[in-house]
């Protein structure tokens, strides 16, 4: 019963706020009730009321009505500080699954000030920010990523309850946000064989998990070098630009290939996830495939992307790449 | 939302601003130990808030209340009653402010103090202290906004704008309710506050109580006749009568308490007017003669007076139809009449004497009044404030001895004499007289027209009222106090500063005159506006009124005055685009005053170019507004029109000044 009602009101959301990246609140996405202090707050007014009646006190209903007159001018007043505000959606960088996904939005006033306008998922904690006016404020809204896949967290919560807290307008807002959650990387070795070749002699192009033996020692800082492998310690300690050299192995190509892995789906991933941004480190090309999926020798960061986002959405009903139905 | 939050520092500030405010209305009935401990309470709370003290604990909590509770029941007897439970209610509206930690409690602290707002006007109904009272009600909302707004917000004025704004906003449509939501009698009976020290007349009289009166300028009531009032020697309003001497003093007799209605025929003429009556403490209200009032619970009492079942403990309004001429009892029972003649068991034996013989005289009772009142008028008697001491037989002394005195005086002896005489007799006490306030066509009636005479009794013809101080000082009936004892000074000789006595000051009384014009209007329109005169209103408006009609006017006009602030909030006409272009618009004006007109074809671009060619000196600061100008109208970039205004003033300071 609960649920199909859940269901029917996230049908009639759906009609009635559309999925947008850029959003105007306006009267038809705002809902506004009275609050629990509202509540409280007619509580009190009646109780005043009473006194008026009973005491005959036409100074005490006086107050009374002006107080009522105060709710039902808050009315428009709270209603005014959500209406015209934006909300749109910024970039939101891919996180590993155990990360914390944060997801950028970005408020702008059209004409007025907005103060205290609260914003997240009610779950998460909610964010309370004030937008002045014809300016612009940002919201990084956080949610933890537990799932590897699209973390698609669906509506947001924007709600107001300013100027006198009695009232609360909101609006679900669904923002299309979404960010993709990469496998947890978890380190392991790879299985002999791992290497393009069919040869295994060629002991060379094997790879250890620990690589610990593969690195060599710190160079100096060459502009072709990847950022990522900046030894920021040294720096700190002010030895200079160091990045930290591995040896690159020699001759062979790697291949990195679910099917040569022996675990569940999620394990053999996640080892697959570990070794696309060792090798990628290294700046070492290798392959990647899996069932149904082959992406061809290369390296760099578009190529680590790309098996990344092979990786994350591997079983998944969607597409590779293309966005999400 | 759902952790407890801390209370914003501006939020903190209203809060002490509110209390302050909300307290002093009350100081006058305060006792003093909880002013002491409002300034310690707020005092603990700021170093609270600056972090050198820490919130009370439980123990010191509960001890504070229960400290706080004695303190009561040792300053007012009592924990029960209006007077009592407002002290409590304050007491726990400044303890609250030191354990106040989140917003919670701050929202309850806030709902207190307008509860005790409400409070103040059972004590104060003035016009004065009705608008006082916005202040406190602002700095409420102000902190009540405080609490929403975010801890950074530290400019108390700007939520006090807002609170100001919001209470402006609502004034409409608080009107459009005070005027028509339907007012009803009370569900139940309250305690009211406590008249204490109230001056006016009380159910026993010795001469040195009216004595009393007569210095006090106090109001007594105010009232407004329909058409021309009734000449001033006609203007005795009766409030109650005294029906048992005891030898030094006049008093009510348990019998005069007994609600017994009394017969009598209207006859003549009848009177309409309203009343609006000062809180006297007592439940007797004040009409000409013998009237009828529509007032709820209110019934003539077994001598004619009218008496509410509650004391007057606040301003009363009522409206009254009086018959001057009517018949009263012209068949009363013995018990009435045995109570009419009774004197004390001796005492004062000349003036009974006097009686004897005057009988004899006069076997005729009403030649017998004319007698006594001749003698009043023949002997020389003196009327005067400061009489001369009498001894034990009081009457005697002043019959034959001082002959000084004033209306006590001559109707209590006058009363005596006709008893003794065997005519039943009683005296009146009331007010006589008032004076006129031109502009507003009322009369106001003040303490010391506070009058007493006598009523006695024919068979077939009831009570007749006769006035004895007439006889001696016609002018303090004809012209009131004032002029009566103009020869001696003693009009309101305790108090040097009452503006009464400067009445020869032309614009000092007509000040006064207008003042109390508008606080007499205040109490019939604002204070006195409950369910008769507000069903009068409608009908003198509209007609016939009913309870739909008035809903109707209600959601009608509650609509109208909702749209028209919703329109004024909104502003549908303006857009921010509008905005820009206004700002442009200042920039062309600017330069405009430089020779350069922009062509009408000419774009922004263009235009700052050709004004940066002619203005090199101020071709940067041309060239950087309108770039700024271009990216937020043409580039779709939300930015602020704060930065074009910055660079618009950037021009103007770097641009030679220049008239036109």
């Amino acid at each position: 019963m609960i649920q199909g009602l859940q269901s029917r009101w996230n049908r009639w959301l759906a009609r009635r706020i559309p999925p947008a990246k850029n959003l105007r609140l306006s009267q038809r996405q705002i809902f506004i009730i009275p609050s629990r202090v509202g509540a409280m707050f007619i509580l009190a007014l009646i109780l005043m009321l009473l006194a008026a009646i009973n005491y005959q006190n036409s100074l005490a209903y006086g107050l009374t009505f002006l107080l009522g007159s105060v709710f039902i001018v808050a009315i428009l007043h709270t209603y005014l500080n959500l209406s015209g505000l934006m909300l749109k959606s910024g970039p939101a960088e891919p996180v590993f699954v155990g990360e914390h996904a944060r997801f950028n939005v970005r408020l702008e006033s059209e004409r007025r000030a907005h103060e205290a306008i609260v914003l997240g998922w009610p779950s998460q904690g909610m964010l309370q920010l004030d937008v002045a006016a014809l300016s612009g404020s940002d919201a990084e809204l956080g949610l933890p990523a537990t799932s590897r896949g699209w973390l698609r967290p669906g509506r947001v919560r924007v709600e107001s309850r300013f100027p006198l807290g009695i009232l609360v307008a909101w609006s679900w807002v669904d923002l299309d946000l979404q960010l993709l959650v990469y496998p947890r990387p978890v380190e392991g070795d790879l299985p002999i064989g791992a290497g393009l070749g069919d040869d295994p002699q060629e002991q060379g192009a094997r790879a250890h998990g620990s690589g610990a033996d593969d690195f060599q020692g710190l160079r100096a800082y060459q502009p072709s070098d990847s950022k990522r492998r900046l030894h920021w310690k040294a720096y700190s300690r002010g030895l200079g630009l160091l990045v930290k050299d591995f040896t690159a192995l020699s001759g062979r190509d790697i291949s990195l290939d679910f099917s040569a892995l022996a675990s569940d789906t999620e394990a053999r991933l996640s080892l697959l996830c570990y070794w696309v941004l060792q090798l990628s480190e290294r700046q070492q090309p290798f392959s990647l495939a899996l069932p149904g999926v082959y992406i061809g020798v290369d390296s760099g960061e578009q190529h680590r992307d790309r098996c990344l986002r092979a990786l994350t959405l591997f079983g998944s009903s969607f597409a590779e790449p293309g966005a999400p139905a | 939302m759902n952790k407890p939050q801390s209370i914003p520092r501006v939020s903190l500030t209203w809060l002490l601003i509110a209390q302050l405010l909300v307290i002093i209305p009350h100081l006058g009935h305060l006792p003093l130990w909880v002013v002491g401990l409002w300034l310690g309470c707020a005092a603990w709370r700021v170093q609270i808030y600056r972090m050198r003290a820490r919130f009370p604990n439980a123990w010191l909590k509960g001890a504070l209340m229960l400290a706080a509770g004695i303190g009561v029941f040792v300053s007012r007897g009592s924990l029960v009653g209006l007077d009592a439970g407002v002290v409590l209610l304050i007491a726990a509206f400044v303890l609250k402010l030191v354990e106040v930690r989140t917003r919670r409690d701050a929202l309850v602290l806030i709902f207190l103090g307008f509860f005790t707002v409400v409070t103040a006007y059972l004590f104060d109904d003035s016009m004065l202290s009705a608008i006082f009272s916005l202040l406190p009600v602002s700095a409420l909302l102000a902190a009540m906004i405080g609490l929403q707004q975010s801890t950074l917000a530290t400019r108390p004025w700007a939520t006090a704008k807002l609170a100001g704004s919001l209470l402006l906003q609502a004034l409409p449509l608080m009107l459009l309710l005070f005027l028509f939501f339907p007012r009803m009698g009370p569900l139940w009976s309250l305690p009211g506050a406590n008249a204490k020290g109230v001056t006016g007349l009380s159910d026993s009289m010795a001469p040195a109580d009216i004595a009393e009166l007569s210095q006090s300028s106090e109001l007594a009531f105010r009232a407004s006749f329909e058409g021309q009032p009734p000449p001033r020697n006609q203007l005795y309003w009766r409030a109650l009568t005294l029906d048992r001497f005891d030898g030094r003093r006049w008093s009510q007799s348990g019998f005069a308490r007994l609600p017994l209605q009394p017969s009598w025929r209207k006859q003549g003429e009848p009177i309409n007017y309203q009343i609006v009556m000062q809180p006297s403490a007592r439940p007797w209200l004040f009409s000409l003669d013998v009237a009828q009032t529509s007032l709820e619970g209110t019934r003539m009492m077994s001598d004619f007076r009218l008496q509410r079942k509650q004391p007057v403990d606040r301003s009363l309004l009522y409206n009254l139809t009086s018959w001057p001429q009517a018949l009263l009892e012209p068949a009363a029972s013995t018990e009435t009449l045995r109570r009419a003649l009774q004197l004390p068991d001796g005492g004062d034996p000349r003036s009974r004497a006097w009686a004897r013989q005057l009988k004899q005289q006069y076997p005729q009772d009403e030649q017998l009044v004319q007698a006594v009142l001749r003698n009043f008028n023949r002997q020389p008697f003196h009327y005067t404030l400061r009489p001369k001491a009498v001894g034990v037989n009081s009457i005697d002394d002043f019959l034959f001895e001082t002959r000084s005195g004033f209306c006590a005086h001559y109707a209590g002896s006058m009363t005596f004499v006709l008893r003794a005489a065997g005519i039943p007799a009683r005296v009146v006490a009331g007010y006589q007289g008032g004076e006129l306030n031109p502009s507003g066509n009322y009369l106001q009636v003040r303490q010391f027209d506070a009058h007493a005479w006598v009523e006695y009794w024919q068979a077939g013809k009831g009570w007749l009222r006769v006035d004895p101080t007439f006889e001696v000082a016609p002018e303090r009936i004809e012209l009131g106090l004032e002029e009566a004892v103009a020869g001696e000074n003693s009009f309101l000789e305790k108090s040097p500063f009452s503006p009464l006595r400067y009445r020869q000051l032309a614009w000092l009384n007509q000040f006064r005159l207008a003042w109390d014009q508008v606080n007499y209007d205040w109490q019939r329109w604002v204070l006195g506006y409950q369910g008769a005169q507000q069903l009068e209103l409608f009908q003198r408006w509209f007609g016939k009124v009913d309870g739909r009609w008035l809903a109707l006017c209600l959601v009608g006009g509650g609509a109208i005055v909702l749209a028209l602030i919703a329109l004024f909030l909104f502003k549908p006409w303006q857009h921010q685009r509008d905005q820009q272009q206004r700002v442009f618009r200042r920039f062309e004006r600017l330069l405009a005053r430089h020779a350069l007109v922009r062509q009408p074809a000419e774009g922004p671009r263009d235009f700052a170019r050709r004004a940066a060619q002619a203005l090199p000196g101020q071709a940067r600061q041309i060239q950087q507004f309108a770039r700024a100008f271009e990216a937020q109208r043409y580039g779709g970039q939300g930015q602020s029109l704060a930065i074009l205004e910055q660079h618009l003033r950037a021009l103007r300071r770097a641009l030679p000044w220049r008239l036109t």
